[in-house]
């Protein structure tokens, strides 16, 4: 049923990169909530309440990280998983988003197999 | 006494080596003779020629010894000198063998005479070393003293002299001996102007000039009652001994030599001297006046005339110099801020050129990341379709080995990239280099196996290296990947670790092609790729032995080859170690 159905929110603005992780994940058994801009992100998880987002950090006006900020600030999404997929790999990069609090950090490229087994064990904590 | 001096050549000397303390000292030594030997005695006057005569020899002896680069002025020094001690021996031979006073004029007059103008000269010679301006300006300022003197020296000695004087003979020398000292002090007032010497030697020269004219002022105000031996002796006999010594003063050298040039300044000094130049004629007329003396009108407006146009002579030169000044000061301003513009263009040039730089790291870091994603994702996913064939997932592998390839050849412009914009981040942590290697090894195995390499790993113990564990890992498989690409099927590959004084020695050998030795050197260079690895078309960029001893200079360690072409190629890293409190070090023996 769509209830043993774990709902993972997917943002990224590039079309391919957004098709693969939901095929990706779809594929795994999640359902998937597409977002192709980070204002939309925000606004499906505060209508959908995801289990979990997959974000990109580089997008166009809001940022993975200031969606991540405005989720984790509502009350009722603050305890959100949050997966980063960036193509900027600078320890930097890595280091702020996880003081920020993301769950996981993953870098682009990255292996569909990986990421799945990185979504299934963070949704298996909670 | 014998003091100890430090000579020039760092060496002490005993002081009495110095020729001009021991002329000094002598010189001393001889007036106090003089005035000990019983007075208008003969001895008396030959210690008096002695002394004279004696100077003009030290003068020599000091041109000799101390080599100026100017030897005429010196010379004319010695000129005058002996001049004035060759007057003084016939003043002497009248007195003394012929009992009687010289006539007036005498022959001793004449070389008393004579002696002035040489030393006048040698003055002048000295001075000429100036530079033009600072040479004018000396000029002018002595032009002033002169004048000032000549008019309280005409005035008050001359003029008195002239009209008490009866003969023609004795009015000659009543002019002649004033005039004489006007001459010199001309010299001397340049000299004394002259803002650039102050040595040891210039003193001795100026004191000499003072006693000098200051002895002869004094015979002169007291009407030439000089006959006897007197204590005004001694003004003269000093001025003897301190020219000759000025002349065997080491220093006496640098008073020929011409110095840079201060730049002219309106000091209170200079405005002091102006003032004091124009107020010499008041002076002259009220000290007259003062005394009830009948004014003399001429002389006191023809100095005061002379004296206002030399003061604005003089002050024409130091608002020109003041002029030149400011003009050199603006173009200096005018030249600072072109120079500053032009790097603060520069600035902005090099600004412009580290933001390219930036973006193009973040281009590739992006850009060339992106469609790799995708590119590589899609692929995962469409190797994992069950409808594949074996042909079809043949050829997906080779898709995924290219962008694998593709991926690595990103990964290394961008640490290139980052490493010369100087942002390369390294994570320190203390390491344990062998299980890196031992990790590195399992990693590599299954491309070793692919073409039947024998890849073996030895480590030892090892103190741990503070490092970056994510560079460490490059390194190795950098390292190794390299040994596997240049060895030929069937060849050996060893990955050593072992420790040694402080120090963790990495070492990854094989039975590779091996490098050409003239090109070894060239081998960590960017870009660089050996010639048997083009010929023999082995795919590479060149970057990765570059990169590899990027990290290890990151590292403070140091990387080298040993290669034999066509047997094999041996690389050495050696990485400093954390250093191992001796109380631990005893816990992990025991």
């Amino acid at each position: 049923m769509s209830e043993a159905r774990p709902l993972v929110l997917v943002a990224d603005d590039e079309e391919d990169i957004l098709m693969l992780v939901d095929a990706v994940l779809s594929g795994a058994g999640f359902d998937v909530l597409q977002a192709r801009d980070g204002a939309r992100a925000v606004e499906l998880v505060r209508e959908r309440r995801p289990q979990l987002a997959v974000l990109d950090v580089a997008m166009p006006e809001l940022d993975g990280l200031e969606v991540m900020r405005r989720v984790h600030c509502d009350p009722a999404t603050a305890n959100l998983p949050i997966v980063f997929l960036s193509a900027r790999a600078q320890e930097a990069d890595v280091k702020r988003a996880y003081e920020l609090g993301a769950s996981k950090y993953v870098r682009k490229p990255f292996s569909p197999r990986e990421l799945v087994s990185i979504v299934s064990g963070l949704l298996d904590d909670v | 006494m014998p003091g100890r001096l430090r000579a020039d050549n760092g060496v002490v000397k005993r002081s009495w080596r110095q020729p001009w303390l021991v002329y000094l000292t002598g010189g001393i030594g001889l007036i106090g003779l003089y005035y000990a030997l019983p007075w208008n005695s003969s001895a008396q006057a030959f210690v008096y020629d002695g002394i004279g005569i004696s100077s003009a020899a030290a003068v020599v002896a000091g041109t000799l010894i101390n080599r100026p680069t100017r030897r005429l002025p010196w010379y004319l020094f010695a000129a005058g000198l002996l001049s004035f001690a060759i007057g003084d021996t016939i003043f002497n031979v009248y007195a003394d063998i012929l009992n009687t006073s010289p006539p007036v004029p005498s022959a001793a007059d004449a070389f008393y005479l004579a002696g002035y103008p040489f030393l006048a000269g040698g003055l002048a010679l000295l001075i000429l070393r100036f530079d033009s301006a600072q040479r004018r300006a000396g000029l002018v300022d002595a032009a002033m003293v002169t004048a000032s003197f000549a008019l309280a020296q005409w005035v008050f000695v001359m003029h008195g002299q002239l009209q008490e004087a009866t003969s023609s003979g004795e009015k000659a020398i009543a002019l002649a001996y004033p005039a004489m000292d006007i001459v010199l002090l001309s010299g001397l007032a340049i000299f004394f102007l002259a803002p650039t010497w102050r040595t040891v030697s210039y003193r001795f020269m100026l004191a000499s000039i003072v006693l000098l004219v200051v002895g002869d002022e004094i015979n002169a105000v007291s009407g030439y009652a000089y006959v006897n031996a007197s204590w005004l002796d001694s003004t003269w006999l000093l001025s003897y001994v301190l020219w000759g010594v000025a002349a065997l003063h080491p220093s006496m050298t640098s008073l020929s030599e011409r110095r840079p040039a201060s730049p002219p300044r309106l000091t209170t000094a200079r405005f002091a001297l102006l003032a004091a130049a124009l107020l010499t004629a008041p002076v002259v007329y009220l000290v007259q006046r003062g005394r009830g003396e009948s004014v003399d009108i001429l002389a006191i407006v023809l100095g005061a005339s002379v004296l206002g146009l030399l003061v604005l002579v003089r002050m024409v030169g130091l608002v020109k110099a003041l002029d030149r000044l400011r003009e050199e000061e603006r173009s200096a301003r005018t030249n600072a801020e072109d120079a500053h513009r032009l790097i603060a263009d520069q600035n902005e040039r090099l600004r412009e050129a580290d933001r390219l730089k930036d973006e193009f790291v973040a281009l590739i870091s992006h850009d060339l990341r992106t469609p790799l994603t995708s590119i590589m994702g899609y692929l995962e996913l469409a190797m994992d379709c069950a409808g594949v064939d074996e042909r079809q997932y043949g050829y997906l592998e080779i898709v995924q080995r290219n962008s694998d390839r593709l991926l690595n050849l990103v990964n290394d412009l961008l640490f290139v990239a980052r490493l010369e914009a100087g942002q390369l981040e390294l994570n320190w942590k203390d390491l344990d280099i062998a299980a890196i290697a031992r990790q590195s090894v399992e990693e590599a195995e299954p491309r070793a196996n692919a073409k039947r390499i024998e890849l073996t790993c030895f480590t030892e113990e090892v103190p741990l290296v503070s490092s970056d564990k994510g560079r460490m890992f490059q390194l190795f498989d950098n390292l190794i990947s390299n040994a596997i690409k240049f060895t030929p099927d069937g060849g050996k590959i060893e990955v050593r670790v072992t420790g040694a004084a402080g120090r963790v020695c990495i070492e990854v050998s094989d039975t590779g092609i091996g490098i050409a030795s003239d090109e070894q050197r060239q081998l960590f260079d960017r870009f660089f790729r050996a010639t048997s690895a083009r010929d023999g078309q082995v795919p590479g960029t060149g970057l990765g032995l570059y990169i590899a001893r990027a990290i290890v200079d990151a590292h403070g360690g140091e990387i080298s080859v040993e290669s034999t072409q066509g047997s094999g190629t041996s690389f050495q890293v050696g990485l400093p170690a954390v250093p191992v409190p001796l109380r631990q070090v005893r816990e992990l023996v025991t």
